[in-house]
């Protein structure tokens, strides 16, 4: 990858929605792995119900963006975010229940993460670590979270299956249903989309843009026409900072930015 | 990639057609005599522990499992105080040694900081060389005083030998019994599935567990729900190897567990097992019968271990499908 140092340093260019829209605002945000400095002082507003979508080359931090939403990163002794997360106005960062945290901002991996137990029991599963929910009741809550990840035609008949027993398409809906059935209010996508193939991938970003009407998205990838596709805001990274974030609707159209600029044309990336 | 491939082809087919002329069949010859070798040798063994214990086994016929009367001086030879024995005191050791070895597995998988797992990991593998001998005497010189005077004898102050503890843990208080054995013999065993236990958690892939976490969970409901099940039957290899040690561990046991041929009818009574007999005879057996007795005693032990290991590899090979 090469770049040129100057264009990472030019100003960056936030056109922000309103403040009123934003479920999270990433303010300052500075990360480390241990030593190594990820991120600088990273901005990410999050509009309510829109899909937003992280783009950027690789290792410029997109990902290590989105696992501070749901503190993730926790997992990993030496790993560290410095700065505001706000959600709904309240700071993550500081949030000792992280179960609660992870329950309001879901997460769907890079690679399909079935857990080994049947197709019911993936979407159950979840559902019951956050309440006490009747056999009938939990039948629907199955049922609709299945219909909405745009998977439930392909399972109806085998829901006793292992959910490993899918193809890597359904088994990505199938967390995607598992993500959306404890009703969070954000779901955080890796590259959801980059072990699949196009019809699965068609597929999924078909459902994603049906659950923008419940869901607020934040979705890191490196397909450019998807970003385009399917996200409302886009925010384009560089060396671990933010350097354009505005509505998709014309950051593709004409970056503001010499750094997207090259990225999105193909220069470099 | 494909200039390599487009570049070998021309002299390829010349190339393998001259090889395998000569030394790959040779090579394949080698491999297979290998492999036959031994197969040969259990073959050879099974035939060889048949022929010797064939007097023994004509001789008392099925009686041979059933009665527990074994007497040299009157060449009363009867296997089901040594069967029992080695069953109970595997049995017992693996009841003892699994939740341990479990605990140590999730423990340095999921909760210890990663430089000190592979430190202690280490050393749980290091527990695993220890010869038995030195188990063996540690139980002897040890363990056995200690647990004749502060476990047997408070008991035997203090229950009523007739109550129905009182029977089962009636024993001669000196420390050489059947549950000290299992007791050596759980110690011996732990590293090895402790060992097994972690190399399975440890292939669940990270980004399920990351997923899991991700839904909210505790780490206990991750290792309850997606780890345990992840390893699945695979840890039941983990089980049975620890058991084909019990099951044929002879130091360490003809130490400590009294070597009383007798049926052993309480957990703290003297005891016996098919490898502890016969070390302890095999050097004082003279008659005819009596070396044959041990050698089908030894057959009996073959049968157990391999049926144990056979449906242990049927456990996991259906899991595989």
């Amino acid at each position: 990858m090469n770049f040129d140092a100057s264009q990472a340093d030019t100003k960056s260019v936030i056109v922000p929605p309103p403040v009123e829209d934003r479920v999270i605002d990433v303010r300052g945000l500075d990360f480390f792995y241990g030593k190594n400095q990820a991120l600088f002082g990273v901005e990410l507003p999050v509009a309510r119900h829109k899909i937003t979508a992280l783009i950027g080359p690789s290792g410029c931090g997109k990902s290590t963006l989105l696992r501070t939403l749901n503190k993730i990163y926790d997992l990993y002794p030496g790993q560290r975010a410095e700065g505001e997360i706000l959600l709904n106005g309240e700071n993550v960062l500081a949030a000792r229940d992280t179960a609660k945290l992870r329950a309001d901002v879901g997460m769907v991996f890079q690679r399909p993460t079935p857990f080994p137990m049947s197709i019911y029991e993936n979407i159950a599963f979840g559902v019951r670590l956050h309440r006490n929910v009747s056999k009938a009741d939990m039948d629907v809550i199955v049922e609709r979270s299945l219909t909405r990840a745009a998977l439930w035609d392909e399972v109806k008949d085998k829901l006793d299956k292992s959910g490993t027993s899918l193809s890597g398409g359904q088994q990505q809906r199938l967390c995607v249903a598992r993500g959306i059935a404890v009703e969070p209010e954000v779901l955080l996508l890796d590259e959801p989309a980059s072990a699949l193939d196009p019809l699965s991938t068609a597929k999924l970003e078909t459902a994603l843009m049906e659950l923008k009407d419940s869901f607020t998205i934040v979705i890191v990838t490196h397909n450019l026409q998807q970003a385009a596709r399917i996200s409302d805001y886009t925010g384009f990274m560089l060396l671990g900072k933010m350097v354009e974030f505005r509505p998709s609707s014309e950051a593709f159209v004409k970056p503001e930015t010499a750094a997207m600029r090259d990225y999105v044309t193909g220069r470099y990336g | 990639m494909a200039n390599a491939m487009t570049a070998a082809t021309p002299s390829a087919p010349q190339g393998n057609l001259r090889s395998a002329g000569a030394g790959d069949t040779l090579f394949k010859g080698l491999c297979f005599s290998a492999a036959m070798l031994l197969m040969l040798t259990l073959v050879g063994l099974i035939v060889s522990l048949v022929i010797g214990g064939w007097p023994a086994i004509s001789h008392f016929g099925f009686k041979f499992l059933t009665s527990s009367a074994w007497d040299p001086v009157t060449d009363e030879y009867g296997a089901a105080g040594p069967v029992v024995g080695t069953l109970v005191t595997a049995f017992m050791a693996m009841v003892m040694a699994l939740p341990l070895a479990f605990g140590i597995a999730v423990f340095l998988v999921e909760f210890c900081p990663k430089r000190i797992a592979n430190w202690v990991s280490t050393a749980v593998e290091l527990l695993a060389g220890i010869p038995s001998i030195v188990y063996g005497m540690w139980g002897l010189f040890v363990l056995a005083p200690w647990f004749a005077e502060h476990v047997q004898m408070p008991i035997i102050m203090n229950l009523d030998p007739e109550s129905f503890w009182g029977k089962v843990l009636y024993g001669v208080p000196n420390g050489a019994n059947i549950f000290t054995a299992s007791l050596i013999l759980a110690v011996m065993v732990l590293p090895y599935i402790a060992t097994v236990l972690r190399e399975l958690l440890l292939t669940v892939p990270p980004h399920v567990r990351e997923a899991a976490y991700g839904m909210g969970c505790t780490p206990f409901e991750v290792v309850r729900a997606i780890m345990l099940p992840t390893v699945g039957r695979s840890a039941i290899g983990a089980v049975m190897l620890g058991l084909g040690r019990a099951l044929g561990e002879t130091m360490a046991v003809t130490f400590i567990i009294g070597n009383s041929h007798a049926f052993p009818d309480s957990l703290f009574a003297s005891g016996s097992t098919i490898a502890s007999t016969i070390a302890n005879e095999f050097t004082e057996a003279t008659g005819e019968l009596h070396i044959s007795a041990l050698i089908a005693l030894g057959l009996v032990l073959f049968a157990i271990t391999f049926t144990t290991l056979a449906a242990a590899r049927l456990l996991i090979g259906r899991e595989q499908h």
